[in-house]
């Protein structure tokens, strides 16, 4: 049989670390081809290596039988590839066809045919049901239709194998259906989808097979009709992953933060503000969760009660005002918080898991007196923390950046709950963690909750939200338009509420 | 950890070892011959005779590498070195001159004046960043310029000493000078080596010195554990200051004896010293070992000049080349990084 695409022992190291070991891909003519794996099993090295970013070290790219060198993505573009990558690369004041046309721009005697162009984008748009208004500016576009744009420009192109990293990372549940209608489009058309992802569901849903990487190896190999998500999970972990949380009901009982009226105004003048008179409560013991498409102002919301960001309003901390006081006294007031980017906040790169682990603690007497560090104990501190929570590391003086999303996440995790706070806020708290170790996550912030602490749960993604919280508050364009019960809310209600459809709702 | 890191063929050595190559290929194309060259500055640097010679241009040097150094550790940086300098050596001058006050105790309350009036002066520009949002890469190098002007006139006028035709204040008395160790080598060399130390002790031990790093590699990680990130602006640029203006000090009470006009500017120390703070990437003791060899590359380069009649600018151009070449490094290293999920 002769593969559309197809790699042969593909291989890319890094150094000792073997991203991509001997892969061998095959993609057919026409199919939905997930790419599955956890994080750090080599999906994405893998990706740049077929869209020419990263040179593979040994084996053979074919297409269609022909071997292939990409030395960059313009020679994957003119081999009829294309990609949408999970960060847009869009120019934000341009329109959407001016977008798409950017950098294969029809011309006339030498100019650019602005009238053939928009039209030319127009049709395209069209013939693939893709509603986008393509004269729109795409700062003014939500994230799903920006995705679109992004395929537009791939299918312009002429994309005939296209690549989507992760594309349902950003989106509302009715945003990811719009997507799905797209690519089976796509595939009727004849085009071969590429879909690296990590959501189980999305590919028993979408897929006709599956390649999962594991360690940088394919681990499996198979028809999504032919296999169950027990069996991928397997692949991606090699062991069963119980994906829901058992807990019982919540006990709540006084109240650990109080938040009112609070509001971040927005950067510009006249814009509406990031967060809009924001009141909410949280008891002891109960989990209550934050549900809403990322950019919705959960991040300033969260960074305004952490004391990251100014705001106005007033919040209560285990009953002390804590509005406008520094970082350091709300952490002593009794928070611990586990933020949404581990990496551009929670920890530094170039710090040693000893210096990442101490961060919060740095004035502590068991760990300096008169402002001397005891180096002693700051690295036994640090040991037991690895130790108890399976940090994957060399020693406890490796560099954090050295660590994979996972581990780098436990490091963020052991550090917050060693606090022993009162109050803990969990922002994604297993955004591009492997299966195994959000498991291991979800049960630890149930064990918080159980300890009679508060947990606030910040969430894009819906299972997460429903599994673990005891109330829902939902997030759209910076107000809370919702508060649910969290035994009663399904994911078809939730996800009407996040794209702010009240009404629809209600009815 | 350092010593593994020098272990290796170390990128810095090999910036150095680039330069040596371009300069040597310069001294060819001027049709002079490199080793005889490199040879007279390496005598001119290291040979036992000429030790004092480096040792004087070295202390200075340190100084205004850790007045560099020590905001570059936390990610911050102060271009007002020059300013903080002729603050620190006027003011030294100054409380030397007209304090009623016996001898050593003279020395060190100039000392400690002139830290104080230059640590102000930089902690002025972090106020302006902290209060008024002015970037400090600019507050900071505006700030220098009053600071050159206003002592410039005042040791040109008001404060000239007429007995000489140059805009210089009367000499310091004897009593606040600072002893000489040997040759004209001054006790300031003491005085700034127990300074280096602390400074690296307390990077790599105390608690503000964590909290310094920690801002340095990341400087939302430090702000979302509790390092309070205005207040440490402030402090760590009093601090900067404050070392130019014993740097200033040093000069004047050890070497000058008198606020000369131009004469701690001219000499480039804050801009070398800024380079080989860059160099180590603000580490201190790093930093110190490349102002040292930054100051035996000048003190190299004038004994070149003296006996072979190379112009001692090859020393500016091998510096340049250098800190080029190790830019370089970091450029393409960050572009190497490359995302592996």
């Amino acid at each position: 049989m002769q593969w559309e695409l197809e790699t042969t022992g593909l291989t890319k190291r890094y150094g000792r670390l073997v991203a991509n070991d001997a892969v061998d891909l095959r993609v057919a003519a026409g199919e939905v081809h997930a790419v599955m794996g956890e994080n750090g099993a080599g999906k994405s090295t893998l990706m740049s290596m077929l869209y020419g970013l990263t040179r593979p070290d040994e084996g053979a790219i074919l297409l269609r039988g022909q071997q292939v060198r990409l030395a960059s993505s313009l020679d994957a573009i003119a081999r009829g590839l294309g990609m949408v990558h999970q960060a847009f690369k869009l120019f934000e004041d341009l329109t959407v066809w001016e977008n798409v046309v950017y950098g294969a721009e029809p011309r006339r005697f030498g100019f650019l045919d602005r009238r053939s162009a928009c039209t030319r984008v127009q049709e395209l748009a069209q013939r693939h049901h893709l509603a986008v208004d393509v004269r729109a500016r795409v700062r003014d576009l939500s994230v799903g239709i920006r995705q679109r744009v992004e395929i537009l420009k791939a299918l312009y192109r002429d994309a005939r194998i296209l690549i989507l990293d992760e594309p349902t990372a950003v989106l509302t549940p009715q945003e990811r259906d719009g997507l799905f209608a797209i690519i089976r489009a796509l595939r009727a058309d004849g085009r071969t989808i590429l879909f690296v992802t990590h959501k189980l569901h999305e590919v028993m849903e979408l897929t006709d097979s599956v390649t999962v990487l594991r360690q940088g190896r394919v681990s499996a190999r198979m028809r999504t009709a032919e296999t169950d998500a027990d069996a991928i999970i397997r692949a991606m972990t090699g062991r069963s992953v119980n994906l829901s949380v058992a807990r019982s009901p919540a006990t709540p009982g006084a109240e650990i933060l109080r938040v009112e009226a609070l509001r971040v105004p927005a950067p510009v003048r006249g814009a509406k503000p990031l967060v809009d008179d924001i009141s909410l409560s949280l008891r002891a013991g109960e989990i209550v969760g934050i549900a809403g498409v990322a950019g919705n102002g959960q991040s300033e919301l969260i960074e305004a009660i952490t004391g990251l960001r100014a705001a106005e309003g007033r919040i209560h901390l285990n009953g002390q005002e804590i509005s406008g006081r520094s970082v350091a006294a709300r952490r002593a007031a009794g928070m611990a918080y586990v933020p949404e980017d581990r990496a551009l906040t929670g920890t530094a790169a170039g710090a040693r898991a000893t210096e990442a682990l101490l961060m919060g603690r740095q004035h502590d007497p068991a760990f300096a007196r008169h402002g001397v560090q005891d180096g002693a104990a700051i690295a036994a501190h640090a040991r037991d923390l690895i130790q108890a929570h399976d940090i994957r590391i060399t020693s406890e003086r490796t560099r954090v950046g050295t660590l994979s999303g996972g581990n780098l996440q436990k490091v963020v995790l052991a550090r917050e709950l060693d606090f022993d706070a009162p109050l803990l806020i969990a922002e994604q708290p297993t955004r591009g963690v492997d299966v195994g170790a959000i498991e291991a996550i979800h049960a630890r912030l149930v064990a918080e909750r159980d300890r009679g602490h508060g947990v606030l749960l910040v969430s894009a993604e819906l299972s997460e939200i429903l599994g673990l919280s005891d109330r829902i508050l939902v997030i759209y364009e910076g107000r809370l338009i919702a508060e649910l019960p969290g035994a009663e809310a399904t994911e078809q209600h939730l996800g009407l509420l996040m794209a702010g459809r009240t009404q629809e709702v209600a009815r | 950890m350092h010593r593994l890191a020098l272990l290796r063929p170390h990128p810095v050595l090999m910036a150095i070892l680039t330069g040596l190559v371009f300069g040597a290929l310069l001294l060819l194309l001027s049709g002079q011959n490199p080793l005889r060259a490199y040879a007279e500055m390496v005598r001119g640097a290291l040979a036992p005779r000429n030790w004092n010679n480096t040792l004087v241009w070295a202390v200075p040097m340190i100084g205004m590498t850790l007045v560099a150094a020590l905001p570059l550790r936390g990610g911050m940086v102060n271009l007002g070195g020059d300013g903080q300098l002729v603050i620190g050596g006027f003011v030294a001058a100054m409380a030397a001159i007209y304090l009623p006050l016996p001898g050593p105790l003279l020395a060190a309350v100039a000392i400690l004046s002139a830290m104080l009036a230059a640590g102000l002066y930089a902690a002025l520009a972090a106020l302006g960043q902290t209060v008024l949002g002015i970037p400090m890469l600019i507050s900071s190098l505006l700030l220098s310029y009053p600071a050159i002007g206003l002592t410039s006139w005042a040791a040109g006028f008001p404060l000239r000493d007429t007995a000489t035709g140059l805009a210089q204040t009367l000499p310091v008395p004897e009593a606040a000078r600072l002893p000489m160790l040997f040759g004209p080598v001054s006790t300031g060399v003491v005085l700034m080596a127990l300074v280096a130390a602390v400074v690296v002790w307390a990077d790599r031990r105390s608690v503000p010195g964590y909290e310094l790093r920690m801002r340095g590699l990341n400087a939302r990680f430090a702000r979302y554990g509790g390092v309070p990130t205005a207040r440490q602006t402030v402090t760590v640029m009093f601090l900067s200051g404050a070392l130019a203006g014993l740097t200033g000090a040093i000069i004047v009470l050890g070497t000058h004896y008198r606020f000369i006009n131009g004469a701690l500017v001219s000499p480039g120390y804050t801009w070398s010293g800024l380079m080989a703070a860059l160099l180590a990437g603000g580490e201190p003791l790093m930093a110190i070992a490349a102002g040292f060899f930054f100051a035996a590359l000048q003190t190299g380069g004038f004994a070149m000049q003296r006996e072979i009649q190379v112009p001692r600018v090859l020393s500016m151009v091998l510096q340049a080349i250098i800190i080029l070449f190790v830019s370089l490094r970091n450029g393409r290293g960050a572009a190497r990084k490359e995302d592996r999920s």
